[in-house]
């Protein structure tokens, strides 16, 4: 049989299981990139199947088919523009009834469709029955029971997709109310004499819907449509005395109770739901902040652990390498150049492989677990008092490992406007490399009282911060608004992918900034430049924060990685002993500098991808600004106490 | 006239049904098509420290800012009320 080609899409919810089932189809043969111009990630992936070579594609798990979030608005134009062979539709069969309101908006475009009812085997758990002939025959396309974790019954769900595409008989839309139909259908008449690439039905519903992009669509070449079409909502509004757009939710939402009326059976839950037991704990008013502090601490906790372990067997491994280098090449300005080149990607997997792996591990598993949600719950309040909503608790969260995954993961914040505010306060975090030299410097020769000082001082400046820009930064606030998720055990497999690609992203992205800026430093320091930079620092460095000049060139190479602070401070004065230049008040307000002064290099090259040059400019010079202003304040303060 | 009640207030436990919501076009289409409608049936799961709100709705779980739950004005079921 000859090879034929077929390109699919998976649709669904978010916590549905659709990770899940394309890592099941795909497994490694899958590629994540961007969306062209879109800061949003696109999961493809190949599958051979029965002589069939079948495209897959992750479209982003989303709650409509409106243009709220731009994962939204990509999900739609993928269909309506690419039309893809057919559509599975990943279903949680345990919450049938929410799920179906997605499920009615994409059989609005009336591409083929195949229902993956996912997460099946729970549903007698749960005293739950679903009649699967009636829903089929009431939704008019194909649905399957499925457990994505085990694979069972998506072959099934593969053949009756492809039959599908084999018959190509037209599917025979759902009706919505009277009053509605009535309006789809007048629309429709004159949308297909108009011939628009699109399905003339969803067309229609969407002018009724007052969607924006549509409109604007369709008015540039067809004003009379759209003005017909608002003509049609007054109408509608006048009979409901809803916005004509809430209608047609409205509509949705009374099929989706009709059809589960007809389809589904419950049995009341007698036993309180394990679910229900692990929450009364992990969201309690009370329990729950210490649970959660425990939970993280312990991640935390892991992490150093492993990492520092791990950073300095690495060390070891690698410490052979330079005299092996100079051997090699001799002592010459190429080579030094070479080396630090080398010596600067050493250094990207030395953050990669100790702190960032593990990291991601454990973050994904907690994700995935269901416990991240309850996170977001519980922080709601805190993260509001800093302009935006719980979700933004995840990347600030992350921070304290790393800032760079932290950057990344600001993609869950619904707009632009939360996602660069939340990106603007990650950078502010103090991760594991800043981390280091506050303890390296405070707490080791000043107290560890006065870390916990710095550290609250941080927390009070990303509050006020967050606050000052969520007055400043354009656009409306948006509430949380969040699924729950259950509790479940987590798939090992979409764990360790999902760490994979965030890893290999991270090397990918960072890479060329941090080797480039490695080689930069060294020509300029292999140049005798560097005094002359410590030189016109020092108006700052001396004069203002108090410091010896050295700092100057401390500061540059800290932009590299933050805990080359330390490390140089060590090699330049040839021992570990900082009380000896460094006076008490001397080695805060430095901490204080380090933990506000820069983004290192490979948070901007990140920060610089996610959100544009403009504004990575912005905060830089705002963090710049701030690190020299409190730390000359600082300083001078400080001297009055110590 | 008779006071509006408005989802934040409810106490968790309690079912009650959507009245209406009183936001801009924009929240409410979004509050519908997360199928938050007026009718609706919702109840009560959790409420966080002047913080969100967690409640059952058509078969699911969700989780609303306390702004949001602000801005929903809801009823209680008059079976309900009696029985308790």
């Amino acid at each position: 049989m000859q090879n034929k080609k077929l390109n699919i899409v998976l649709a669904g919810q978010a916590n549905v299981g659709k990770s899940v089932t394309f890592n099941y189809l795909t497994g490694l043969h899958q590629h994540i990139g961007n969306w062209a111009g879109k800061t949003i990630a696109k999961a493809e992936g190949t599958l051979f199947y029965k002589g069939y070579v079948i495209d897959i594609l992750d479209l982003p798990g989303i709650y409509s088919l409106a243009t709220y979030s731009i994962e939204e608005i990509i999900a739609r134009e993928h269909i309506t523009k690419e039309k893809p062979d057919f559509i599975i539709n990943i279903v949680d069969a345990t919450r049938l009834e929410k799920n179906l309101l997605f499920t009615l908006q994409l059989l609005e475009m009336n591409r083929p469709l195949v229902v993956s009812l996912n997460m099946s085997n729970l549903l007698e758990k749960r005293g739950m029955e679903i009649n699967l002939a009636k829903l089929e025959k009431i939704l008019g396309v194909p649905v399957v029971l499925t457990v994505a974790t085990q694979g069972k019954g998506l072959t099934t769900v593969l053949d009756r997709g492809i039959d599908l595409v084999r018959k190509t008989e037209n599917i025979k839309p759902i009706k919505y109310g009277e009053e509605v139909e009535e309006r789809i259908e007048k629309l429709i008449v004159d949308l297909k004499k108009a011939d628009f690439p699109y399905e003339p039905r969803w067309l229609a519903i969407k002018l009724l819907e007052k969607d924006q992009e549509i409109i604007k669509d369709i008015g540039k070449k067809h004003p009379e449509l759209t003005a017909k079409a608002a003509g049609l909502c007054r109408e509608l509004e006048e009979i409901h005395g809803h916005d004509a757009s809430v209608i047609i939710a409205g509509e949705r939402c009374l099929l989706a109770t009709q059809i589960i009326d007809q389809v589904l059976k419950t049995n009341k839950e007698k036993k309180v739901s394990l679910n229900e037991k692990i929450d009364r704990i992990a969201c309690h008013k009370i329990w729950g902040y210490p649970t959660m502090a425990g939970m993280l601490g312990l991640v935390f906790y892991i992490i150093f652990l492993f990492g520092n372990w791990f950073s300095s067997l690495l060390a070891q491994i690698t410490s052979g390498w330079r005299p092996a280098w100079e051997n090699l090449f001799g002592l010459s300005v190429l080579s030094s150049l070479g080396w630090s080149a080398i010596e600067s990607a050493l250094a990207l997997f030395d953050l990669a492989l100790p702190f960032i792996i593990p990291f991601y591990l454990l973050l994904f598993l907690l994700e995935s677990s269901g416990y991240l949600a309850r996170v977001t719950f519980l922080m709601d309040n805190l993260m509001h008092r800093m302009g935006v909503h719980g979700k933004a608790c995840i990347p600030l969260i992350m921070g304290f490992g790393c800032n760079v995954p932290a950057c990344l993961s600001c993609r869950i914040m619904e707009t632009e406007r939360e996602r660069f505010i939340t990106g603007f306060l990650t950078t502010l975090i103090p991760c594991s490399a800043k981390t280091i030299v506050v303890f390296g410097l405070v707490g080791k020769f000043v107290g560890l009282s006065w870390v916990f000082g710095l550290y609250a001082f941080m927390a009070l400046l990303i509050i006020s911060l967050g606050r000052l820009a969520s007055k400043k930064v354009k656009g409306e606030a948006v509430e949380l608004i969040m699924e729950m998720p259950e509790y479940r055990i987590p798939s090992l497999k979409t764990i360790l992918l999902q760490t994979w690609f965030g890893v290999k992203d991270f090397i990918f992205v960072a890479a060329p900034l941090v080797i480039g800026l490695g080689i930069i430093i060294k020509a300029v320091s292999l140049a005798g430049w560097l005094p002359l930079i410590v030189g016109f620092l020092s108006p700052i460095t001396v004069s203002w924060l108090g410091l010896p000049a050295i700092t100057g060139i401390l500061l540059i190479f800290g932009v590299l990685r933050k805990e080359l602070i330390l490390v140089m401070l060590a090699g330049l004065l040839g021992t570990t002993n900082f009380a000896q230049i460094l006076t008490p008040a001397q080695m805060i307000v430095l901490a204080l500098v380090s933990l506000i002064y820069f983004p290192c290099v490979a948070t901007l090259a990140v920060f610089w991808r996610e959100f544009g040059w403009k504004r990575t400019i912005i905060v830089v010079i705002t963090e710049l600004f701030l690190a020299v202003l409190l730390g000359g304040l600082a300083y001078r303060i400080l001297n009055f106490f110590i | 006239m008779i006071k509006q009640l408005f989802l934040a207030k409810v106490k968790e436990g309690e079912e009650v049904e959507i009245v209406s919501i009183k936001a801009g076009a924009k929240t409410a289409k979004r509050l519908a098509d997360l199928g938050l409608t007026s009718g609706t049936k919702i109840k009560v799961l959790r409420k966080a420290i002047s913080g969100p709100i967690e409640i059952k709705v058509r078969g699911s779980r969700l989780a609303l800012g306390r702004g949001l739950a602000n801005k929903i004005v809801i009823k209680r079921d008059l079976i309900c009320k009696i029985k308790n």
